[in-house]
């Protein structure tokens, strides 16, 4: 293979690692902004966002279970939120870092209860199941599509959050809440909804993922912690340093994984130890 | 005076524990005490200083796999190689610490994590001296100096570790409430403040990280023979988060609660374990009845339910209402 073609078609998979990363990241990163809490629960909601897009798949097709797994994760989310964080916002982080943990071990065991213990294959929509031509490679056509959905995601979150009403209320809130509050907008509202939404994000990333990793219960530790480094990495509450912290993980992964397989495990917890000696708010984080 | 008498009868129980518990009971308390041991180490900087450690795996990891080499590769009798192992954690702790310390909040936590999981990534693959992602297997209770057989055996081994945890209690306790603990109870409700006080905050919180440090690894440095093997599974973040649980589950700033913590964590996982396939389910629920029912922990609900004044614990429910 040439150097070009495979500079070209590594940097497009770590790409397309990049999207899924972004996908928990960017929820972890607006539920901090918003909540500053640390959601521990969140590489579950991922992984339910997987399970359940199999069940829907297979009822109705992958862009069947597209549509409606994200939707049935960020209302789980929502009701999670209603129900037990909102009871929390006066305590301190050590709280919801335990009802977070006994979440993520409560849902876990409930999807292995519901859809049992063995990893689900679910197969990619037929126009994007085989390969494509990269540069005279073949190349897997999902991965591309995961790479573009990743940047159309990216760029409809920044649209919304810059352009609309509620987008603006987003903002607002994890400046200054109370403020916001004094303006007459239910900040809890704002609240919930931002956690619906995270975890949909990561319900969206869950679907996605499955056609390339499984469903399986060991998904949600694989990647919660990855999403952690890269939340991190961006600066915790900040929109555009969890697209910088996924893209510079993926490649960091990606390219590690090649040139140092023996340190590629480290790699990217040096480049976050880098990272927070220089800048301990993270590259684009607002707090030092 | 009532805490003297509750600790020396609290150890005489202990102490009988082998009289009546049956060899599967002894080891889950062994087990325990060792947990205690590294959940208590945590909650010095938990629950004091208000470090939120994400990375104490390293210190449990470090300890046992030091420990575990030293026993696999040189003739050190056990009672030598633990305290060896544990030093040296300590020392290189104080690097650690002085890196961490550089950040604070939930960036001081994740670059915890991140030399947890260097140290794991390390073991995984410096498979000449860690034997990689099979670990340390075969490490012996050697026994000496002075051909001391009394720690090998199950029962001598399990007062070893009490003596340990004891001697490790009263030390934690006495630091906790001397002047340096008052500084870094000081850290822990207003660094401004006591940096304004002309102390060093910095310097106190490296200190107590390699304090911290060093107990941990003294806990995994007691798991090492306990068990005959280390592995990766020490140095994972999954065992952090745990113990971290543990202490908040005990009660943090207490020393006792995050002992009781580990113990409860640990007996409730087993016994769970043994009747329901689900038992994870039970246990986040437990986790989340916790945090509604009994938020100052174990320990904060058995002294509230004794009427003991906790004027600590009013003044940190206050600062955490005000944030």
């Amino acid at each position: 293979m040439s150097i070009p073609a495979f500079l070209v078609t590594e940097s497009v998979n770590a790409l397309s690692q990049a999207a899924l990363l972004f996908f928990l990241g960017v929820g972890l990163t607006l539920i901090f902004g918003i909540m500053r809490i640390v959601n521990f629960a969140h590489g579950t909601f991922y992984m339910l966002g997987a399970f359940i897009g199999y069940s829907a798949a297979r009822l109705g097709g992958f862009w069947f279970a597209l549509a409606v797994a994200p939707i049935a994760v960020g209302i789980a989310g929502m009701l999670f939120e209603l129900g037990l964080l909102r009871r929390l916002y006066r305590r301190d982080e050590s709280a919801f870092l335990m009802v977070t943990f006994g979440m993520a071990l409560v849902l876990t065991d409930l999807i292995r209860l519901g859809w049992g213990p063995e990893a689900l294959q679910v197969e990619p929509p037929g126009a994007f199941s085989g390969v494509v031509m990269l540069m005279g490679e073949p190349f897997p056509t999902y991965r591309l599509f995961l790479a573009v959905s990743g940047g159309v995601v990216a760029l409809v979150i920044w649209q919304f959050l810059e352009r609309t009403r509620f987008g603006l209320l987003i903002r607002a809130t994890s400046q200054n809440a109370e403020m916001v509050h004094a303006l007459g907008v239910d900040v809890n509202l704002v609240r919930s909804a931002v956690f619906g939404i995270g975890c949909g994000l990561a319900g969206v990333g869950g679907v996605l993922a499955a056609p390339l990793v499984t469903a399986s219960i060991g998904m949600a530790a694989t990647m919660i912690i990855d999403a952690f480094v890269i939340v991190i990495i961006g600066g915790m509450g900040s929109f555009p340093g969890s697209l910088l912290g996924a893209v510079l993980v993926a490649f960091v992964q990606v390219f590690g994984e090649y040139y140092l397989p023996d340190l590629a495990l480290a790699f990217m917890y040096l480049v976050m130890l880098l990272v927070l000696v220089v800048r301990p708010g993270g590259l684009l984080g607002r707090e030092a | 005076m009532r805490n003297l008498y509750a600790l020396a009868v609290a150890g005489i129980l202990l102490a009988l524990a082998p009289l009546a518990l049956p060899t599967y009971g002894m080891t889950l308390l062994t087990e325990a005490l060792i947990l205690g041991l590294l959940a208590m180490s945590l909650d010095l900087m938990v629950g004091y200083t208000r470090l939120i450690s994400f990375g104490h795996a390293a210190a449990y990891g470090f300890g046992a796999y030091a420990c575990g080499w030293l026993l696999l590769h040189t003739s050190l009798p056990m009672l030598a190689a633990i305290p060896i192992a544990a030093a040296m954690a300590g020392l290189i702790a104080i690097g650690v610490g002085w890196v961490c310390t550089q950040a604070s909040g939930v960036s001081f936590s994740m670059l915890t994590l991140a030399f947890a999981q260097l140290l794991y990534a390390v073991a995984y693959k410096w498979t000449s001296v860690t034997g990689g992602s099979d670990g340390l297997a075969g490490i012996p209770r050697r026994p000496g100096p002075f051909g001391l057989h009394l720690f090998a055996t199950r029962d001598g081994f399990y007062y070893l570790v009490l003596a340990v945890l004891l001697a490790a209690f009263l030390f934690c306790r006495a630091l906790v409430s001397s002047p340096f603990g008052a500084v870094l109870r000081g850290v822990r409700e207003n660094e401004a403040k006591t940096r304004a006080l002309g102390y060093n905050t910095r310097l106190y919180k490296i200190a107590v990280v390699a304090v911290s440090y060093g107990f941990g690894a003294l806990a995994g440095a007691l798991y090492a023979p306990f068990a005959g093997f280390a592995n990766t599974e020490l140095l994972f973040w999954l065992l952090s988060g745990q113990v971290l649980i543990m202490v908040i589950v005990g009660g943090t700033g207490t020393l006792v609660g995050p002992i009781l913590g580990a113990g409860f964590f640990l007996v409730v996982q087993h016994q769970l374990s043994n009747y329901t396939e689900a038992w994870a389910l039970f246990f986040g629920l437990i986790f989340i009845a916790f945090v509604i029912l009994a938020p100052e922990g174990i320990w904060g609900f058995i002294r509230t339910r004794f009427r003991r004044a906790a004027p600590e614990t009013e003044y940190r429910r206050g600062v955490a209402g005000a944030r």
